[in-house]
Protein backbone atom coordinates (compact mmCIF):
# COMPACT_ATOMS: atom_id res chain seq x y z
CA UNK A 1 0.00 0.00 0.00
CA UNK A 2 1.90 3.12 -1.42
CA UNK A 3 -0.11 5.41 0.81
CA UNK A 4 1.51 9.15 0.83
CA UNK A 5 1.49 11.83 3.73
CA UNK A 6 2.36 14.55 2.11
CA UNK A 7 -0.18 17.13 0.79
CA UNK A 8 -0.86 17.34 -2.64
CA UNK A 9 -1.46 20.11 -4.77
CA UNK A 10 -5.29 20.43 -6.67
CA UNK A 11 -3.15 20.10 -10.17
CA UNK A 12 -1.05 17.52 -8.37
CA UNK A 13 -4.41 15.38 -7.62
CA UNK A 14 -5.81 16.18 -11.22
CA UNK A 15 -2.67 14.87 -12.68
CA UNK A 16 -2.65 11.80 -10.38
CA UNK A 17 -6.70 11.32 -11.17
CA UNK A 18 -5.63 11.96 -14.78
CA UNK A 19 -3.00 8.52 -14.43
CA UNK A 20 -6.05 6.39 -12.10
CA UNK A 21 -8.19 6.80 -15.48
CA UNK A 22 -5.61 5.96 -17.68
CA UNK A 23 -4.94 3.06 -16.02
CA UNK A 24 -8.43 2.08 -15.59
CA UNK A 25 -10.22 2.84 -19.16
CA UNK A 26 -7.01 2.77 -21.13
CA UNK A 27 -4.72 4.56 -22.88
CA UNK A 28 -6.17 4.87 -26.17
CA UNK A 29 -9.31 5.76 -24.81
CA UNK A 30 -7.63 8.33 -22.64
CA UNK A 31 -6.06 10.12 -26.06
CA UNK A 32 -9.17 10.68 -27.53
CA UNK A 33 -10.37 12.67 -24.35
CA UNK A 34 -10.02 16.42 -22.96
CA UNK A 35 -9.82 15.71 -19.16
CA UNK A 36 -10.99 18.32 -17.23
CA UNK A 37 -11.75 19.15 -13.51
CA UNK A 38 -15.21 19.37 -14.95
CA UNK A 39 -15.33 15.82 -17.04
CA UNK A 40 -18.00 14.07 -15.29
CA UNK A 41 -17.16 10.24 -15.33
CA UNK A 42 -20.21 8.85 -16.78
CA UNK A 43 -21.19 11.67 -19.26
CA UNK A 44 -17.40 12.70 -20.28
CA UNK A 45 -15.33 10.48 -19.46
CA UNK A 46 -17.91 7.02 -19.94
CA UNK A 47 -16.87 4.99 -17.24
CA UNK A 48 -19.39 2.33 -15.79
CA UNK A 49 -19.83 1.56 -12.59
CA UNK A 50 -17.39 -1.47 -12.28
CA UNK A 51 -14.01 0.98 -13.29
CA UNK A 52 -15.21 3.28 -11.61
CA UNK A 53 -15.12 0.90 -8.52
CA UNK A 54 -11.47 0.20 -10.31
CA UNK A 55 -10.46 3.75 -9.65
CA UNK A 56 -11.62 4.33 -5.90
CA UNK A 57 -9.95 1.25 -5.15
CA UNK A 58 -6.94 3.17 -6.70
CA UNK A 59 -7.89 6.06 -4.79
CA UNK A 60 -8.39 3.98 -1.59
CA UNK A 61 -4.77 2.41 -2.03
CA UNK A 62 -2.88 5.74 -2.79
CA UNK A 63 -4.58 7.76 -0.04
CA UNK A 64 -4.96 4.98 2.36
CA UNK A 65 -6.71 5.37 5.98
CA UNK A 66 -6.29 9.22 5.02
CA UNK A 67 -9.52 9.87 2.90
CA UNK A 68 -12.82 7.99 3.22
CA UNK A 69 -13.54 7.54 -0.54
CA UNK A 70 -15.99 4.81 -0.03
CA UNK A 71 -17.67 6.56 2.36
CA UNK A 72 -18.21 9.71 0.33
CA UNK A 73 -19.70 8.16 -2.39
CA UNK A 74 -22.27 6.16 -0.77
CA UNK A 75 -23.92 9.51 0.96
CA UNK A 76 -25.15 10.41 -2.68
CA UNK A 77 -27.43 9.48 -4.97
CA UNK A 78 -27.79 7.94 -8.19
CA UNK A 79 -28.38 11.63 -9.25
CA UNK A 80 -25.35 13.25 -7.88
CA UNK A 81 -23.14 10.02 -8.33
CA UNK A 82 -23.79 9.87 -12.30
CA UNK A 83 -23.08 13.94 -12.53
CA UNK A 84 -19.90 13.23 -10.42
CA UNK A 85 -17.19 15.02 -11.86
CA UNK A 86 -13.30 15.16 -11.26
CA UNK A 87 -13.47 18.64 -9.52
CA UNK A 88 -15.54 17.05 -6.88
CA UNK A 89 -13.09 14.69 -6.21
CA UNK A 90 -10.36 17.05 -6.39
CA UNK A 91 -11.76 18.86 -3.42
CA UNK A 92 -13.06 16.54 -1.27
CA UNK A 93 -9.05 14.99 -1.19
CA UNK A 94 -7.95 18.60 -0.44
CA UNK A 95 -10.54 18.75 2.84
CA UNK A 96 -9.23 15.71 3.93
CA UNK A 97 -5.73 16.93 3.44
CA UNK A 98 -5.90 20.25 5.37
CA UNK B 1 -7.73 -4.65 -7.07
CA UNK B 2 -8.25 -7.76 -4.95
CA UNK B 3 -8.39 -10.96 -7.59
CA UNK B 4 -8.17 -14.45 -6.10
CA UNK B 5 -8.06 -17.59 -7.73
CA UNK B 6 -10.30 -19.94 -6.53
CA UNK B 7 -10.28 -23.54 -8.57
CA UNK B 8 -7.85 -21.75 -11.13
CA UNK B 9 -9.40 -19.38 -11.75
CA UNK B 10 -9.43 -15.61 -11.32
CA UNK B 11 -11.99 -13.92 -8.86
CA UNK B 12 -12.60 -9.95 -8.00
CA UNK B 13 -13.85 -9.43 -4.78
CA UNK B 14 -13.84 -6.29 -2.70
CA UNK B 15 -14.12 -7.00 1.02
CA UNK B 16 -15.20 -4.61 3.34
CA UNK B 17 -15.00 -4.40 7.70
CA UNK B 18 -13.08 -7.44 7.75
CA UNK B 19 -12.78 -7.09 11.80
CA UNK B 20 -16.70 -7.47 11.94
CA UNK B 21 -18.31 -10.98 13.44
CA UNK B 22 -20.63 -11.86 11.10
CA UNK B 23 -20.00 -11.92 6.96
CA UNK B 24 -22.45 -11.21 4.54
CA UNK B 25 -21.63 -12.37 0.95
CA UNK B 26 -23.95 -10.35 -1.54
CA UNK B 27 -24.19 -12.22 -5.39
CA UNK B 28 -25.04 -9.79 -7.97
CA UNK B 29 -27.05 -10.41 -11.10
CA UNK B 30 -26.79 -11.53 -14.90
CA UNK B 31 -24.77 -9.32 -16.89
CA UNK B 32 -23.97 -6.86 -13.97
CA UNK B 33 -21.06 -6.70 -11.28
CA UNK B 34 -20.04 -6.27 -7.77
CA UNK B 35 -20.89 -2.53 -8.34
CA UNK B 36 -24.70 -2.97 -8.41
CA UNK B 37 -23.83 -3.08 -4.10
CA UNK B 38 -20.41 -1.51 -3.68
CA UNK B 39 -21.55 2.09 -3.56
CA UNK B 40 -24.46 2.36 -1.67
CA UNK B 41 -25.80 -1.14 -0.04
CA UNK B 42 -22.12 -2.23 0.71
CA UNK B 43 -21.08 0.29 2.97
CA UNK B 44 -24.18 0.17 4.68
CA UNK B 45 -24.33 -3.32 5.78
CA UNK B 46 -20.34 -2.87 6.44
CA UNK B 47 -21.39 -0.43 9.46
CA UNK B 48 -21.99 -3.86 11.25
CA UNK B 49 -21.32 -6.49 9.23
CA UNK B 50 -17.86 -7.67 7.77
CA UNK B 51 -19.16 -7.63 3.74
CA UNK B 52 -18.06 -9.87 0.82
CA UNK B 53 -18.52 -9.12 -2.88
CA UNK B 54 -17.24 -10.75 -5.45
CA UNK B 55 -18.05 -10.82 -9.52
CA UNK B 56 -19.21 -14.08 -10.78
CA UNK B 57 -17.52 -15.48 -13.86
CA UNK B 58 -17.06 -14.02 -17.11
CA UNK B 59 -18.90 -10.36 -15.16
CA UNK B 60 -16.98 -7.85 -14.09
CA UNK B 61 -13.66 -8.22 -13.45
CA UNK B 62 -13.28 -11.75 -12.96
CA UNK B 63 -11.92 -14.35 -15.30
CA UNK B 64 -14.00 -15.69 -18.48
CA UNK B 65 -15.24 -19.25 -18.40
CA UNK B 66 -17.16 -20.90 -21.26
CA UNK B 67 -18.93 -23.13 -19.10
CA UNK B 68 -20.57 -24.04 -16.06
CA UNK B 69 -23.71 -21.60 -15.08
CA UNK B 70 -26.12 -23.43 -13.79
CA UNK B 71 -26.91 -22.82 -10.30
CA UNK B 72 -25.05 -26.47 -9.64
CA UNK B 73 -21.64 -24.92 -11.18
CA UNK B 74 -22.41 -21.15 -10.02
CA UNK B 75 -23.05 -22.72 -6.09
CA UNK B 76 -19.78 -24.63 -6.80
CA UNK B 77 -18.17 -21.56 -7.09
CA UNK B 78 -19.40 -19.56 -4.35
CA UNK B 79 -18.91 -22.37 -1.87
CA UNK B 80 -15.33 -22.34 -3.46
CA UNK B 81 -14.83 -19.19 -2.61
CA UNK B 82 -15.70 -19.25 0.96
CA UNK B 83 -13.40 -22.04 1.97
CA UNK B 84 -10.86 -19.98 0.28
CA UNK B 85 -11.60 -16.83 2.38
CA UNK B 86 -12.26 -19.38 5.59
CA UNK B 87 -15.84 -18.57 6.04
CA UNK B 88 -17.52 -20.91 8.07
CA UNK B 89 -21.30 -19.69 7.99
CA UNK B 90 -22.33 -16.27 6.21
CA UNK B 91 -25.48 -14.30 5.41
CA UNK B 92 -26.32 -14.71 2.04
CA UNK B 93 -28.23 -12.05 -0.62
CA UNK B 94 -28.58 -12.10 -3.78
CA UNK B 95 -30.13 -9.89 -6.32
CA UNK B 96 -31.74 -11.17 -9.42
CA UNK B 97 -30.50 -14.60 -10.81
CA UNK B 98 -27.87 -13.81 -7.90
CA UNK B 99 -30.85 -14.55 -6.00
CA UNK B 100 -31.50 -17.69 -7.41
CA UNK B 101 -27.64 -18.42 -6.45
CA UNK B 102 -28.33 -17.76 -3.19
CA UNK B 103 -31.78 -19.78 -2.95
CA UNK B 104 -29.50 -22.68 -4.39
CA UNK B 105 -27.00 -22.56 -1.74
CA UNK B 106 -29.62 -22.47 0.93
CA UNK B 107 -30.72 -25.70 -0.24
CA UNK B 108 -27.28 -27.59 -0.86
CA UNK B 109 -25.51 -26.04 2.11
CA UNK B 110 -27.66 -25.39 4.89
CA UNK B 111 -25.57 -25.46 7.64
CA UNK B 112 -23.28 -22.96 6.06
CA UNK B 113 -25.85 -20.41 5.23
CA UNK B 114 -27.58 -18.23 8.01
CA UNK B 115 -30.04 -15.77 6.86
CA UNK B 116 -31.03 -15.67 3.40
CA UNK B 117 -32.02 -12.52 1.93
CA UNK B 118 -33.47 -12.49 -1.97
CA UNK B 119 -34.27 -9.93 -4.14
CA UNK B 120 -35.82 -9.83 -7.23
CA UNK B 121 -34.92 -13.84 -8.36
CA UNK B 122 -37.30 -14.34 -11.24
CA UNK B 123 -39.12 -17.58 -11.68
CA UNK B 124 -36.41 -19.20 -14.49
CA UNK B 125 -39.64 -20.85 -16.01
CA UNK B 126 -40.83 -17.66 -17.01
CA UNK B 127 -41.30 -16.48 -20.24
CA UNK B 128 -40.16 -12.79 -19.94
CA UNK B 129 -36.65 -14.30 -18.52
CA UNK B 130 -36.10 -16.73 -20.65
CA UNK B 131 -37.08 -14.49 -23.41
CA UNK B 132 -34.16 -12.04 -22.63
CA UNK B 133 -32.44 -15.31 -23.39
CA UNK B 134 -33.47 -16.24 -26.36
CA UNK B 135 -34.13 -12.76 -28.17
CA UNK B 136 -31.16 -11.30 -27.75
CA UNK B 137 -29.85 -8.77 -30.41
CA UNK B 138 -27.79 -5.93 -31.13
CA UNK B 139 -31.24 -4.20 -31.54
CA UNK B 140 -32.30 -6.15 -28.43
CA UNK B 141 -29.36 -4.22 -26.51
CA UNK B 142 -30.08 -0.61 -27.04
CA UNK B 143 -33.91 -1.17 -26.97
CA UNK B 144 -32.91 -2.95 -23.45
CA UNK B 145 -30.49 0.33 -22.82
CA UNK B 146 -33.07 2.78 -23.25
CA UNK B 147 -36.02 1.46 -21.02
CA UNK B 148 -33.26 0.37 -18.32
CA UNK B 149 -32.23 4.35 -18.61
CA UNK B 150 -35.92 5.05 -17.98
CA UNK B 151 -35.69 3.94 -14.70
CA UNK B 152 -32.01 4.10 -13.71
CA UNK B 153 -31.35 7.37 -15.37
CA UNK B 154 -27.65 6.21 -16.38
CA UNK B 155 -27.10 6.63 -20.41
CA UNK B 156 -24.24 4.53 -21.28
CA UNK B 157 -21.94 6.06 -23.80
CA UNK B 158 -20.86 4.37 -27.06
CA UNK B 159 -17.57 3.07 -25.55
CA UNK B 160 -20.07 1.24 -22.81
CA UNK B 161 -23.02 0.19 -25.39
CA UNK B 162 -19.71 -1.64 -26.96
CA UNK B 163 -18.18 -3.08 -23.56
CA UNK B 164 -21.28 -4.46 -23.07
CA UNK B 165 -22.62 -5.48 -26.58
CA UNK B 166 -19.16 -7.64 -26.18
CA UNK B 167 -20.04 -9.04 -22.87
CA UNK B 168 -23.66 -9.99 -24.37
CA UNK B 169 -21.92 -11.20 -27.25
CA UNK B 170 -19.50 -13.79 -25.55
CA UNK B 171 -22.58 -15.55 -22.62
CA UNK B 172 -24.62 -15.35 -25.66
CA UNK B 173 -23.09 -17.28 -28.35
CA UNK B 174 -19.60 -18.49 -26.76
CA UNK B 175 -20.90 -19.66 -23.46
CA UNK B 176 -23.19 -22.78 -22.36
CA UNK B 177 -25.42 -19.88 -20.60
CA UNK B 178 -28.17 -20.52 -22.50
CA UNK B 179 -28.54 -23.97 -22.26
CA UNK B 180 -27.58 -24.17 -18.59
CA UNK B 181 -30.60 -21.60 -18.04
CA UNK B 182 -33.04 -24.08 -19.44
CA UNK B 183 -31.94 -26.62 -17.69
CA UNK B 184 -33.16 -24.44 -14.53
CA UNK B 185 -36.44 -23.65 -15.81
CA UNK B 186 -38.00 -26.26 -13.36
CA UNK B 187 -35.94 -24.07 -9.99
CA UNK B 188 -39.29 -22.83 -8.37
CA UNK B 189 -41.63 -25.90 -9.13
CA UNK B 190 -39.10 -28.24 -7.72
CA UNK B 191 -39.54 -29.71 -3.83
CA UNK B 192 -36.13 -28.60 -2.97
CA UNK B 193 -37.33 -24.88 -2.64
CA UNK B 194 -39.42 -25.90 0.12
CA UNK B 195 -36.32 -27.87 2.30
CA UNK B 196 -35.30 -24.23 2.72
CA UNK B 197 -35.82 -23.50 6.62
CA UNK B 198 -33.49 -20.49 6.80
CA UNK B 199 -34.79 -16.83 8.14
CA UNK B 200 -36.08 -15.71 4.27
CA UNK B 201 -36.23 -12.01 3.17
CA UNK B 202 -38.04 -11.68 -0.45
CA UNK B 203 -37.65 -7.95 -1.68
CA UNK B 204 -39.62 -6.99 -4.70
CA UNK B 205 -40.45 -4.07 -6.71
CA UNK B 206 -44.34 -3.43 -6.71
CA UNK B 207 -44.21 -2.75 -9.95
CA UNK B 208 -41.60 -5.56 -11.23
CA UNK B 209 -42.96 -8.57 -13.34
CA UNK B 210 -41.12 -10.19 -11.01
CA UNK B 211 -43.38 -9.72 -7.69
CA UNK B 212 -45.11 -13.00 -9.01
CA UNK B 213 -42.23 -14.90 -8.55
CA UNK B 214 -41.53 -13.18 -4.90
CA UNK B 215 -45.32 -14.00 -3.72
CA UNK B 216 -44.51 -17.81 -4.90
CA UNK B 217 -41.64 -18.55 -2.96
CA UNK B 218 -43.48 -16.46 0.11
CA UNK B 219 -45.67 -19.04 -0.30
CA UNK B 220 -43.18 -21.97 -0.54
CA UNK B 221 -40.38 -21.09 1.68
CA UNK B 222 -41.67 -22.08 5.51
CA UNK B 223 -39.73 -18.80 7.33
CA UNK B 224 -40.19 -16.29 4.41
CA UNK B 225 -41.49 -12.74 4.93
CA UNK B 226 -42.00 -10.53 1.42
CA UNK B 227 -41.61 -7.24 1.67
CA UNK B 228 -42.85 -4.74 -1.49
CA UNK B 229 -41.17 -1.77 -2.17
CA UNK B 230 -41.88 0.82 -4.29
CA UNK B 231 -39.73 0.13 -7.61
CA UNK B 232 -39.59 -2.35 -10.09
CA UNK B 233 -36.99 -5.09 -10.84
CA UNK B 234 -34.27 -2.62 -10.63
CA UNK B 235 -34.48 -1.29 -7.14
CA UNK B 236 -31.21 -2.02 -5.95
CA UNK B 237 -30.10 0.76 -8.25
CA UNK B 238 -33.42 2.76 -7.83
CA UNK B 239 -33.80 2.55 -4.00
CA UNK B 240 -30.24 1.42 -2.59
CA UNK B 241 -30.64 2.99 0.51
CA UNK B 242 -33.76 1.51 1.44
CA UNK B 243 -32.67 -1.55 0.12
CA UNK B 244 -29.32 -1.37 2.02
CA UNK B 245 -31.71 -0.40 5.01
CA UNK B 246 -34.24 -3.35 4.83
CA UNK B 247 -31.25 -5.92 4.54
CA UNK B 248 -29.73 -4.36 7.78
CA UNK B 249 -33.19 -4.54 9.73
CA UNK B 250 -33.31 -8.12 8.65
CA UNK B 251 -29.95 -9.25 9.79
CA UNK B 252 -30.24 -7.82 13.00
CA UNK B 253 -33.32 -9.06 14.14
CA UNK B 254 -32.84 -11.56 16.69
Amino acid sequence: MDTITTKLSSEEIFNLMKQFITEVIGEEFVEEMDITPESSFTKDLEMDSIEIVSFSEKIKAHFGEQIDFTGWLSSMDLDQLINLNLGMIISYIEECQS
Amino acid sequence: MPIITVNGKSVHIQELNKEAAETIILVHGMFSNLSVYYFNIAPLLATKYHVVLYDLKSHGMSEKALMGYDLESMTNDLFALMEALNLQQVHLGGYSFGGLIALKMAIRFPKRINKLAIIEAPDPNDDKTRGIIDEYSREFLEHYVENFTDTTKVKMGKRQMERNHRMYEYLFYQTSIKTDMELEKDFFGSPAIETIKQSTLLLYGTDSNCLNAGKHLDGIIENASLIALPGDHNIPIQQPLVIAEALLNFFQEI
